[in-house]
């Protein structure tokens, strides 16, 4: 602890820290709008109680500076799986002062962070059972098209919503096995991974059929997350569950890696495509370290080293690299939240 | 301490960083984006020295990367997706989520729950959803499907994993239909046979059957997974041929399997690319398999020819088995109902209803090679028509006039230009052509309706120009195309051979396996293979038991196929188990004509040949105690008429000994010819007697033979069938089963009801209980033997009973589980046969009858016959006397035959004096069920025809296999989702 704090001070122009009085998991940052001159970063505890709480904090990148907004926390059941704004770059789409946050857990829901108050908008629960409940292991909320939100669920499914209309768009048996991630790539196309090793990609204009882009190599080695290139769609990135590897996939070569990063010494845990580059990657995992990775056009005879990398100190939970500040990753590990600047 | 390393390893290497930094920055401004991370927060990466590695390396091999946690806990990545329903329950322990309430993927359409108490969809497929478990119980083995491979009209093939060997399997998942189900133990029979006794290396490009098993009323059957066939590797190749080199690679693997199907005597019937699958296991590179037996059947001629004769002397006279009887003539009778290969790989006897044989295989096989190399199909016939036409144009000349002869369609494409006279002189002389094939106009005046023809793509060339003038391969250096000009010269001479009109000619597996396109030698001048090994006919012998309680089997009938010991043994039927027989001084034979002209009791005797047959289906691997057959008391029937003995030294000859072909039939069966083949209608049509009173007459058309009692005890029951008013197809054949039935029986309606249309839905139940290996075996024993021998056993009415009661039984016996006994060759279990009342006279008139009315109609039916049952035991081949043969069938029988436990409880009377009870006895809950469905299912089932769910099935296009992934060219954009990228149909939209 000390020493990530001293590092944080060490380092203090290129990183801020945020210590949370809970461990965390789940983080977003806000896009970029001009009506915000500070930066909303949202962050859900991970406490094994019923009742989770979710903080929204405010970043300044002129002074570096984090600051809670107290008025603006919120209870969550559950650990929350995945935050996210609202994708919108045109801000006509929302208030100007508000901002739109979902949430997954054990269903889907939508809230409106406002200027001194959060608003639960809707839950989205497609259950037909109220007994039951399959909770949402992740989800994603589609650019192009703001008002379409994919959840990956452990009941084999992803489920498209239209959160303008509160109605499920449509719902597909994605895999053999539990949805553990999903990824838009177009407006109508998305990409999921599972536990029975496959990642998918599924268009909504031909439900009947999906793609499948790749298979962990030992059948049922699940895949834990995707990350889809949102600047250049050919390519994506998976994780496989206990590996310290990072498969890159080019969806023209589905079944072959184009690239597998092995330079992680633990477990990888998360994984972001840098926002402005095709080319970079980031990936953080136990062995408490964030690595950036530049993807070669020729991969060496002995695999691929990263080009920079971050200690934490602890194992990285989670990885954000938001589109709004593409000089900044923010990382979680332990109780905090970290913004390095890259 | 462990992050202290780290930090130091980060740190430590100020030195280091400044290069690695520059070789970075060399990296990223290489880079055609912009961005590039800076080093602010994060450092220059400094890679580990090798000892450091081989550390983590050593940690990460114990510990999965624990050193790195401070606590042993798992990654909250971990603890969100993959054990979130454990995190969420200790959140909150009323927190409750069931696996079950996840919506299912169907892989069945439609699956609409219907049949079956709602495990069925309308067509009696199992509705499939991912992950449902296939139980095996007795072996408590699991199967989860995982993907749908294929469907058919049989039903669905599914890709499942097998958690016992941790792999992926390929199951069959039968209909739940009787039909389908018979027919499926033919291949499980088929394949097993082959599988084990004659291929346990796996050496012959066979697929293995793993298991088989019912689940939810479905047979559902085991095989290796492999991987794409060869039309989709054709496809792939973009209808482009395959190397040649490929080619013959390929070629050679089919032509091991073909051998081994010659040995074992089985005719594929449906071979095409489709069936030929590359294995997954990428031991071999481009290693084959052929699949797909679900309309392999036996050797015409080799079932038919062999008989069984039991003798027992004890009280009066002989007895046959009549139920081998009826195996054999029902085999042959349905042979003819169903239509055999795909239409591009049809074999122009079967396409003109001619008598079949492995020849026809190879047929299809010459027309695969060059499909491998042309890329397209060599005689891509629109219609049957057309595809004579291509034949005729490609190959030149037509199917010789023997042929064309005696072949049921033959009117449908030729005209008869000479006489009968002009017949008979033309034999032997190849100038003078009887038939001329018609014109599409003359066959549009005859049809009257224009025959379909499709696209010419070889722009009317013949083989050799097709061969010759196919484009080189790009690039392809001189000398290789030099090369491959004396390796398509030798192709052609090999597809010259294979695609060869007159079936009698055409190589043999092993002939064409010595060809230089196989072997590689170089191709100097045209191959003459060397003659087919001769069969070992006359002289086989069979060991005659004459153990006290040991009656006298043997075998009838002339196998010219009958090659050796080995294959004798591996066919030798397990079901017939000889045992306590009294001992039998006589032999008889089947079939003969004398009591044909006898006369008694028509009816009777003809149906109960359906009858056994059903049971003989039903006595199918799967039925856990076998059947019982009651054959005992009603099956006795003696008679010595001498037209019977004779019949039977010339029973495979009849119609064939005077065609060219038929040459093996010549009296003595010694000969070597692969066509032969002995349709069921030769025994009517044969006239009692000499050899010399064979005419000319060709089975099919002389019906002047005997045939016209066949004719009118058909019609008879024909009618009495109409009272019975059962509706049923109009075929003849069919109804003349039932009714013969019913005639049997009038008394028990019910019964009648239920059975008298088994027949139709059984040709697999028969088929799957003959042993063709025994029918051989015993066969040419018994040429032998016949001329010795002066009494003939002719089955009569009682048998007529017994089979009845026998059909009872095989369906109670029939449904119930698989005991692995039924397999096991080395099983054995009661034996079959005891006394029974002998009625000898009417015997043999209604054998001979039955034979008749079998002969009457077979021709009318295209269908293959399928067939081999089970075929495990040890006959002994060879030992030296002819009356020793009986022994060797007793061992042959003493394995697993089950069919005669209630031996002793045989009513001797014949005409439905069986009981009744017998049918209800030991018949599970859902006997009922099953005989309700048996009474549709023949009906459809014995169409001929396209409408016939045979051929749809099993000729149908499924394509089994993994379909193959797209090449990685072809890149496709996002939005649309790549059609060559593996897809599947597989998952359900739930809203």
């Amino acid at each position: 602890m000390e020493n990530s704090t001293q590092e944080s001070h060490i380092r203090s122009e290129n990183s801020v820290t945020y210590d949370s009085p809970y461990p965390l998991y789940a983080m977003a940052l806000s896009p970029n709008t001009n009506s915000h001159p500070q930066q909303r970063i949202a962050v859900g505890s991970f406490i094994e109680e019923y009742t989770n709480r979710i903080d929204i904090l405010n970043f300044n990148p002129e002074n570096f500076s984090i600051k809670p907004q107290p008025s603006l926390s919120f209870d969550h059941p559950y650990p929350p799986t995945k935050l996210m704004f609202h994708p919108a770059t045109n801000s006509s789409l929302q208030k100007t002062s508000s901002d739109l946050l979902a949430t997954s857990g054990d269903y889907l829901r939508l809230w409106e962070v406002r200027e001194n108050s959060v608003e639960a908008l809707s839950l989205f629960n497609n259950s037909k059972t109220s007994e039951f409940c399959a909770p949402l292991t992740s989800f994603d909320w589609n650019e192009i098209e703001p008002k379409r939100i994919g959840t990956s669920s452990i009941d084999t499914t992803c489920t498209i919503w239209d959160i303008e209309r509160g109605v499920v768009e449509t719902q597909l048996i994605a895999h053999d096995k539990e949805v553990y991630d999903i990824a838009w790539g177009e407006s109508r196309v998305f990409a999921s991974v599972s536990a029975d090793g496959s990642v998918r990609i599924f268009d909504l204009r031909d439900k009947e059929h999906s793609t499948i882009i790749y298979e962990s190599p030992q059948p049922d080695t699940p895949l834990l997350r995707l990350a889809w290139n949102k600047k250049d769609l050919r390519y994506m990135a998976t994780i496989l569950m206990d590996s310290n590897k990072v498969v890159i996939l080019d969806i023209r070569s589905p079944t072959t890696p184009v690239a597998e990063l092995e330079r992680h010494r633990a477990g990888v845990n998360a994984i972001a495509w840098a926002p402005r580059s095709s080319k970079h990657i980031c990936s953080a995992g136990d062995d408490t370290q964030a690595l950036i990775w530049e993807l070669p056009t020729v991969a060496g005879p002995n695999g691929i080293d990263p080009m920079t990398m971050y200690s934490a100190g602890y194992e990285i939970n989670q990885l954000q690299w938001s589109a709004a500040q593409p000089d900044w990753i923010a990382i979680a590990f332990a109780n905090k939240m970290q913004l390095l600047r890259v | 301490m462990d992050e202290v390393r780290v930090g130091v390893s980060s740190c430590s290497s100020e030195a280091e960083q400044t290069q690695s930094r520059d070789t970075v920055e060399e990296t990223a401004a290489s880079s055609s984006s912009g961005w590039r991370p800076r080093e602010l927060a994060f450092v220059a990466f400094v890679p580990r020295d090798k000892e450091e590695q081989q550390e983590d390396e050593r940690v990460n091999a114990a510990g999965k990367f624990l050193k790195y946690r401070a606590f042993v806990r798992r990654p909250l990545v971990g603890r969100l997706t993959k054990e979130i329903v454990e995190t969420y329950r200790i959140c909150n322990p009323q927190f409750k989520y069931s696996e079950d309430l996840n919506p299912k993927r169907f892989l069945t359409s439609p699956s609409t729950g219907v049949l079956n108490d709602g495990y069925d969809n309308a067509n009696s497929d199992l509705i499939l959803t991912v992950n449902l478990v296939l139980i095996h119980v007795e072996k408590s083995r699991r199967y989860i499907v995982k993907d749908l491979l294929g469907h058919g009209t049989f039903g669905q093939v599914a890709k499942c994993w097998d958690s016992d060997t941790n792999s992926f399997v390929a199951v069959k998942i039968i209909k739940n239909q009787p039909a389908y189900y018979q027919q499926a133990l033919v291949e499980v029979t088929i394949l097993t046979t082959l599988n084990k006794k004659y291929d346990p290396e796996d050496k012959n490009h066979i697929v293995r059957i793993y298991d088989y098993f019912v689940y939810q009323r479905h047979l559902c059957i085991c095989f290796e997974l492999l991987d794409t066939n060869l039309y989709e590797l054709i496809k792939m190749n973009h209808f482009r041929g395959l190397s040649i080199g490929i080619v013959q690679l390929f070629s050679k693997q089919i032509l091991c399997g073909l051998a081994l199907l010659k040995d074992a005597g089985i005719i594929h019937c449906d071979l095409k690319p489709e069936n030929i699958l590359l294995c997954t296991s990428s031991v071999k590179q481009a290693e084959i398999k052929i699949i797909d037996f679900g309309s392999a059947c036996m050797e015409n001629r080799t079932v038919y020819s062999y008989i069984q004769v039991y003798i027992h002397c004890r009280k009066k006279a002989f007895m046959i088995n009549p139920v081998v009887i009826l195996i054999i003539w029902y085999l042959n009778y349905m042979s003819y109902l169903f239509p055999l290969q795909s239409r591009y790989y049809r074999s122009p006897e079967v396409l003109l209803g001619y008598q079949y044989t492995t020849a026809i295989d190879m047929w299809s096989f010459g027309c695969i090679v060059a499909e491998l190399f042309l890329g397209l199909p060599l005689f891509p016939g629109a219609s049957e028509f057309d595809l004579l036409r291509r034949m005729i144009e490609i190959i030149g000349g037509q199917p010789p006039d023997y042929v064309l002869r005696d072949a049921k369609n033959t009117s449908k494409f030729f005209k008869c230009i000479g006489s009968l006279q002009n017949i008979e002189i033309s034999e032997g002389s190849k100038n003078g052509r009887v038939y001329q094939a018609l014109t599409e106009e003359e066959y549009e005046a005859r049809d009257l309706k224009k025959p379909s023809i499709g696209k010419e793509y070889f722009n009317n060339m013949n083989l050799e120009a097709i061969v010759t003038n196919y484009p080189y391969r790009k690039n392809l250096p001189k000398e290789d195309i030099a090369k491959e000009k004396q390796t398509r010269l030798a192709l052609i001479d090999f597809l010259r051979g294979l695609v060869e009109f007159d079936p009698a000619k055409r190589w043999s597996p092993f002939q064409a396996s010595k060809h230089p396109f196989i072997t590689g030698e170089p191709f100097t001048h045209p191959y003459r293979p060397s003659p087919e090994t001769p069969y070992i006919p006359v002289v086989q012998n069979i060991k005659v038991d004459n153990h006290p309680g040991g009656g006298h089997w043997f075998a009838a009938g002339l196998s010219p196929n009958v090659s050796g010991k080995n294959r004798a043994s591996l066919y030798s039927s397990p079901h017939f188990q000889m045992a306590q027989h009294p001992p039998a001084n006589s032999y008889g034979s089947v079939g003969s004509h004398g009591s044909y002209n006898d006369g008694a009791g028509l009816g009777s005797s003809y149906g109960s040949y359906g009858e056994s047959s059903n049971m003989f289906a039903y006595y199918s691997p799967i039925a856990p105690s076998g059947m019982n057959m009651h054959n005992q008391g009603s099956m006795s029937m003696l008679g010595n008429s001498p037209d019977a003995r004779r019949r039977i030294k010339y029973q495979p000859g009849n119609g064939l000994g005077v065609s060219p072909s038929g040459g093996n039939f010549a009296p003595l069966p010694l000969g070597a010819s692969p066509s032969q083949f002995t349709p069921p209608s030769s025994y009517s049509q044969i006239p009692v007697g000499s050899p010399g009173h064979f005419g000319p007459t060709s089975p099919a058309r002389g019906a002047s033979h005997g045939s016209p009692l066949g004719k009118t005890a058909a019609a008879s029951q024909f009618n009495r069938r109409k009272n019975w008013g059962h509706s049923g197809s109009p075929q003849t054949q069919e109804t003349a089963f039932s009714s013969h039935w019913h005639g049997q029986y009038p008394d028990s309606t019910s019964q009648a009801e239920g059975t008298s249309q088994a027949p139709g839905s059984s040709p697999s139940y028969i088929q799957s209980n003959i042993n063709p290996g025994n029918w051989k075996q015993r066969g040419s024993g018994g040429v032998s033997a016949n001329q010795k021998i002066p009494s003939m056993v002719m089955p009569g009415s009682n048998m007529n009973s017994q089979s009845t009661e026998l059909t009872h039984d095989n369906v109670e016996t029939g449904f119930s589980l698989p005991d692995p006994g039924d397999w096991d060759p080395n099983y054995s279990d009661e034996l079959l046969l005891q006394e029974g009342g002998s009625d000898e006279s009417s015997l043999s008139t209604e054998f001979g009858r039955s034979m008749n009315l079998g002969s009457i109609e077979p021709w009318s039916g295209f269908g293959r016959l399928n067939g081999p049952g089970q075929t495990f035991s040890t006959v002994e081949m060879g030992s030296p006397p002819t009356h020793d043969f009986q022994a060797a069938y007793i061992h042959s029988m003493s394995k697993p035959f089950h069919l005669m436990p209630h031996i002793s409880q045989n009513s001797p009377s014949r005409f439905g004096h069986q009981s009744v009870q017998r049918f209800t006895h030991g018949r599970p809950p859902q006997g009922s069920d099953w005989n309700q469905i048996k009474i549709q299912a023949p009906s459809g089932f014995s169409n001929v025809g396209p409408r016939s769910p045979r051929n749809a099935s099993f000729t149908g296009n499924m394509s089994w296999g993994r379909r193959m992934n797209p090449p990685t060219s072809s890149i496709p954009p996002i939005s649309n989702i790549p059609p060559t990228s593996r897809s599947r149909k597989d998952y359900a939209r739930i809203d």
